[in-house]
């Protein structure tokens, strides 16, 4: 059994220092660049910042951390350690008799859906142990629900303020329509007619508008995702657009566009033909 | 100069409705841009006060790992001494921080996660990092057998008061379930600068921690917090710290701001990065689409104005102006509505779990202001280019020839 350690390390080349043959150890792609390590380097590792009760290791492998967004932020500078050598590399002098302490235990239940029957008798049978079904709702989950209302927060102003503009625009356009629409209306053309042909005209533009903000989106979520990923020298994913995402943006965008249409053709409509043409 | 601004003027109000949109329009847009600007350095502004009004401007860690986060200094009675004995510095005053378990009291059940709280042992004659609410702090508890101060929430659930009585018992290594709890006074409620609105927190005396955790004692302390002597400054103090050789990390309050901003707080600073410029792009977008159509629907009014013996560049002034009132306008309409806004966005982001309840995401800078009109500015000139040019190299004769055919 492996288990990541987040401990003081200092790591060093120690090839040749080696008596026995060191227990093997993994250590993060970042720790490998950065200390300019290889496999089978033989490393000298210590829980302690000044280095004492070191132990050597040799490197069997190198892994790429799994991505955390909660910790993206961060250089994985990180070890796994086979959990004897951890805890032989960690416990103080001082407790050198006393039970090996850990801090998790992970559980797999024959039944997943025992989980939280498990967790509560766990809980009254060992007091002071904490027990949580890994699909609990913990930090992590709450950090990303906080994260998530404020990019829709944010989403709501920008499509205000995208409201505004298309509105503005298709008055503009209609506006430039008026002598034809006076005409149109002069020569028979009823209000609900002209209403339908721009109705038509607003969803073909709102279509169009929508279908090629995704096509941006899908071009520059490659470009985001790359340029994150460099700086933060990670494989996090940061931008994903998924089947949801594009059905919610129609959604919102469609009705947006079409509407927008609507009401700066209903503005110019209400007024009498004579005035649409200038008579 | 007068007469070009009266004619921007009089071309705005002709179009009531497209100018009132198009300044909303710039208002939403600068509200979001301006709300940007407080988030991209808000959180380190917050954080930097929030390190300052703690009193202490160095701190002294055993590793270069996140404070509380790394290995503790070993052998801190000598470390105190010698940091202590610098002239640079003023005062230095050791912290630990222990998990300990309430067992008397109102406490919930013991099964319950809440049972636990975090004890911050610190020394009673120096200046507290924390703010007294109620009764009194460690210094003026004299006589009162193992002192202890609570924050709020701790004080809530427990239904406690100064004066109350509670047992803890420490959590810090192996064996600490084994030794007896110890009773403490409640003397004071106190707010923690770095505690979040759920954090339980208690602080008490650093004998008393250690009394706690007996077991624990060789691992020595958390962290050093050093305020270095008026007129000497931080970079010195810490600068003499680190020349005693004492094998530890030391970092001034700035170097911490700077390195949570770098790292921790990078996300936000990146995120309205990327929706300011999204934000200005838009708005730069906006009024130019709307300038140039506008513009482009009085060809022939200025063509005429033109040929009556306007100058050109009274005519492209006219069309400058017009983009600068617009977005003036609705820069100055943004300001009140961006700070309500950055009130709500602040209120969804501080509900993230362990953000002191004294941090914001959005501060207000004056640093900020300028920024967001100097970018507006640039916004309202780029997008007046386009339809400034139309204007300059509009063909008098030929524009009035298609009006009159049109």
């Amino acid at each position: 059994m492996a288990i990541a350690a987040s401990i003081a390390v200092t790591a060093q080349r120690a090839a040749g220092d080696a008596t026995g043959v060191p227990p093997g150890v993994l250590l993060s792609r970042q720790l490998m660049e950065s200390r300019q390590l290889r496999v089978g380097d033989v490393v000298r590792l210590s829980a302690e910042p000044s280095g004492a009760r070191s132990r050597l290791f040799r490197i069997l492998g190198e892994y790429e951390p799994t991505p955390d967004p909660m910790r993206f932020a961060q250089r994985r500078l990180e070890a796994r350690l086979h959990l004897p050598d951890i805890l032989a590399l960690t416990r103080p002098p001082t407790e050198a008799n006393a039970p090996a302490t850990i801090s998790s235990i992970n559980v797999a239940l024959v039944d997943p859906s025992d989980a939280d029957s498990f967790a509560r008798d766990l809980a009254v049978r060992l007091p002071g142990t904490i027990a949580v079904p890994t699909t609990a709702p913990n930090e992590r989950t709450s950090t990303f629900a906080v994260i998530e209302r404020f990019h829709l927060a944010v989403a709501v102003v920008t499509m205000i303020g995208s409201a505004v503009f298309l509105l503005a625009l298709m008055l503009m356009l209609v506006d430039e329509r008026r002598e034809t629409v006076g005409t149109l209306r002069l020569i028979g053309f009823t209000r609900s007619r002209i209403l339908m042909q721009v109705l038509l005209e607003g969803t073909l533009i709102a279509l169009a508008g929508a279908v090629a903000g995704l096509l941006f989106a899908l071009v520059m979520q490659d470009a985001f995702n790359r340029f994150f990923q460099w700086r933060y020298d990670t494989a996090l994913i940061f931008l994903r657009i998924t089947p949801g995402v594009v059905a919610q943006s129609l959604l919102l965008a469609l009705p947006l566009g079409i509407g927008a249409s609507l009401i700066a053709s209903w503005i110019l409509l209400r007024q009498h033909p004579l005035a649409l043409t200038r008579r | 100069m007068l007469n070009v601004l009266r004619l921007a003027w009089l071309s705005s109000v002709r179009q009531p409705g497209r100018t009132s949109l198009g300044v909303l329009g710039v208002a939403a847009v600068g509200a979001l841009l301006f709300d940007m600007l407080l988030l991209s350095r808000g959180l380190v502004v917050s954080f930097r006060d929030l390190l300052d009004r703690a009193g202490f401007d160095v701190r002294v860690l055993a590793t270069d790992a996140a404070p509380l986060a790394g290995p503790r200094i070993l052998d801190s009675g000598t470390v105190l001494a010698t940091i202590g004995a610098l002239p640079e510095v003023e005062a230095v005053v050791p912290i630990s921080i222990r998990s300990v378990e309430i067992t008397s009291g109102n406490a919930v059940s013991p099964t319950d996660r809440l049972e636990r709280v975090q004890f911050i042992g610190a020394d009673p004659q120096a200046r507290p990092m924390w703010t007294l609410v109620e009764g009194r702090d460690l210094s003026t508890s004299a006589g009162t057998s193992r002192p202890l101060l609570v924050n709020r929430t701790t004080a809530a659930r427990l239904q406690a008061s100064p004066g109350s009585e509670l047992s803890l018992r420490g959590r810090c290594g192996s064996t600490s379930s084994v030794l007896p709890p110890l009773a403490f006074t409640i003397v004071g409620i106190v707010e923690f600068p770095f505690d979040d609105a759920d954090a339980e927190t208690v602080a008490g005396q650093l004998l008393d921690l250690e009394r706690l955790c007996a077991d624990d004692q060789a691992r020595g302390v958390d962290m050093l917090l050093v305020r270095s002597k008026p007129g000497e400054g931080a970079e010195r103090a810490a600068s003499a710290i680190q020349t005693a050789n004492l094998g530890l990390h030391v970092v001034t309050n700035e170097e911490l701001v700077e390195r949570f901003s770098r790292v921790e707080f990078s996300y936000f600073r990146q995120i309205s990065f990327v929706l300011a410029t999204v934000t200005l792009f838009f708005g730069f977008l906006l009024i130019a689409v709307l300038l140039t159509a506008s513009v482009n629907q009085r060809l022939g009014e200025i063509a005429a104005l033109r040929a009556m013996g306007l100058s050109r560049w009274r005519v492209v002034a006219g069309v400058l102006c017009e983009s600068v009132m617009m977005v003036g306008a609705g820069a100055i309409l943004a300001i009140p509505v961006g700070a309500g806004l950055s009130v709500w966005l602040d209120a969804i982001l501080r509900a993230l779990p362990g953000i002191p309840t004294d941090v914001h995401f959005f501060v207000f800078e004056t640093r900020a202001l300028f920024v967001y009109g100097s970018l507006l500015a640039a916004a309202s000139i780029g997008a007046a280019l386009y339809p400034m040019r139309i204007v300059a190299v509009l063909p008098i004769a030929a524009t009035l020839r298609r009006e009159v055919i049109g």
